[in-house]
């Protein structure tokens, strides 16, 4: 059915971030393997920010990949969105139509925050190329508690089957706090005793 | 008698230095009194230092709940560079939000009890402490003036008074650390020793080690908060809250 009809919007939306570029998450995105996961997965869309060096390599990538037309996922690609990427991270939680795909997204915490919000499936790819790399901490603490798919360079196409199983378990984000946090007041308490609120 | 002149200046400078440490150490968290009572309504400054890009998002996370009644002045500090448009825009989108929660909490009050509950907020940036690839020789200039633009920051000119901030609030950009120096320099020296209280929050990707402002204050501020569970106790200090973000 699904081979002869029209198939249901499925996006993967790549983000890269503004701050760092990141080649090798682009050309990972862009490979023939990867595509293939994703068309066998059923997406039809794979949307890509690239960043503000990331457009030659982006289209050399594009172009590269002859048999695109084959899979029959349609690839776009834009530089960076200075109002944020939340319209895109929607569109790939499916608001604008069609069924819910996945971000893949580099391991800064503001993109991670935004697309644990906006509760769509993510997989989060460190950049080795930065210095004090704790980034890969963060992806992988947050795998175990089992919020995202920590998302390997080499091999990309097996973080989209896991983050199916990811959609499959949903954990929604922010935890509830638990055991001796359940009742704490966080950050405002802290503030409240410091600034000397003492209701 | 010039030696007598010479054996009085020799012993205050002998004094001065346990003095100097003396006051040194009153600077520091365990040594520091309780803040004044305040109760809800009470005039506060809150002061909030925004870095770049994953920090501020992290910042506006932090602030999503603030109570604007308790903190009801509100000074945000940008740090001049790039990112400064967003977190502008962001910062005014946050206020506005903030503002129509304040309206929504208080129904059809007068409209002048709405707007004092909300408060009010402003917005300074402050020049680099050095700028990328600037020689290492000619930083001192660049980083006194950093320090200096933070002194005025935190005199503060609310309705053209002078006013410290109650409240510093960081999650660990670079200008957050010049901020709570400057803070403590004008304690040492007198200025706002009673407030000025600073609370620390180490970035929430930080998952099993500390950031270079985050070890570089962790004996200073006074509340040093952790977001993940291995942190806790970290330096000695380290409070994990539960998630914050």
């Amino acid at each position: 059915m699904a081979e002869t009809g029209h198939r249901p919007k499925k996006l993967c939306f790549v983000t890269i971030g503004a701050t760092a570029s990141f080649d090798s998450l682009i050309s990972a995105c862009l490979e023939p393997r990867f595509l293939e996961a994703l068309a066998g997965t059923g997406y039809t869309h794979l949307v890509v920010q690239y960043g503000k060096e990331g457009k030659g390599l982006y289209d050399r990538a594009v172009s590269k990949s002859s048999r695109v037309k084959d899979l029959g996922i349609s690839i776009t690609g834009f530089d960076f969105n200075r109002n944020g990427l939340g319209q895109e991270m929607r569109a790939a939680k499916g608001e604008s139509g069609g069924v819910e795909g996945v971000v893949i997204s580099h391991a800064g915490s503001g993109s991670i925050l935004d697309a644990l919000r906006i509760d769509v499936p993510l997989v989060v790819v460190p950049n080795p190329n930065l210095l004090d790399n704790h980034q890969v901490e963060l992806a992988e603490a947050l795998e175990e508690q089992g919020y995202v798919v920590h998302g390997r360079l080499n091999d990309l196409s097996a973080a989209i089957a896991q983050s199916e199983e990811l959609r499959k378990r949903h954990k929604q984000w922010p935890p509830v706090n638990s055991g001796q946090h359940r009742r704490a007041r966080g950050l405002a308490g802290v503030m409240d005793e410091e600034m000397g609120f003492l209701d | 008698m010039p030696l007598q002149a010479s054996t009085i200046a020799l012993t205050l400078l002998i004094l001065l230095i346990p003095l100097t440490t003396l006051r040194i150490l009153s600077l520091l968290p365990a040594y520091r009194p309780r803040p004044r009572p305040k109760t809800r309504g009470t005039p506060t400054r809150l002061l909030i230092v925004l870095g770049s890009g994953g920090h501020t998002a992290e910042m506006f996370a932090l602030l999503r709940d603030l109570d604007t009644e308790k903190h009801n002045w509100r000074s945000y500090v940008v740090g001049e560079g790039t990112g400064l448009a967003l977190p502008r825009r962001t910062n005014g989108r946050l206020e506005s939000e903030k503002a129509e929660q304040a309206y929504k909490q208080e129904g059809s009050h007068e409209a002048e009890e709405e707007t004092q509950g909300y408060g009010g907020y402003d917005i300074s940036t402050i020049r680099r402490a050095r700028h990328i690839h600037q020689p290492l020789l000619l930083t001192p200039p660049t980083a006194l003036r950093c320090l200096f633009a933070c002194f005025s920051v935190l005199r503060g000119t609310r309705h053209g008074e002078r006013e410290y901030p109650d409240l510093i609030l960081t999650n660990g950009p670079g200008t957050g650390v010049v901020v709570v120096l400057a803070s403590l320099i004008l304690r040492f020296l007198g200025p706002g020793q009673d407030r000025m209280r600073t609370v620390y929050v180490e970035s929430w990707a930080r998952v099993k080690g500390l950031s270079l402002s985050g070890r570089l204050l962790v004996r200073v501020v006074d509340r040093f908060v952790v977001q993940w569970e291995g942190l806790e106790g970290v330096g000695g200090r380290g409070e994990f809250l539960g998630v914050l973000v």
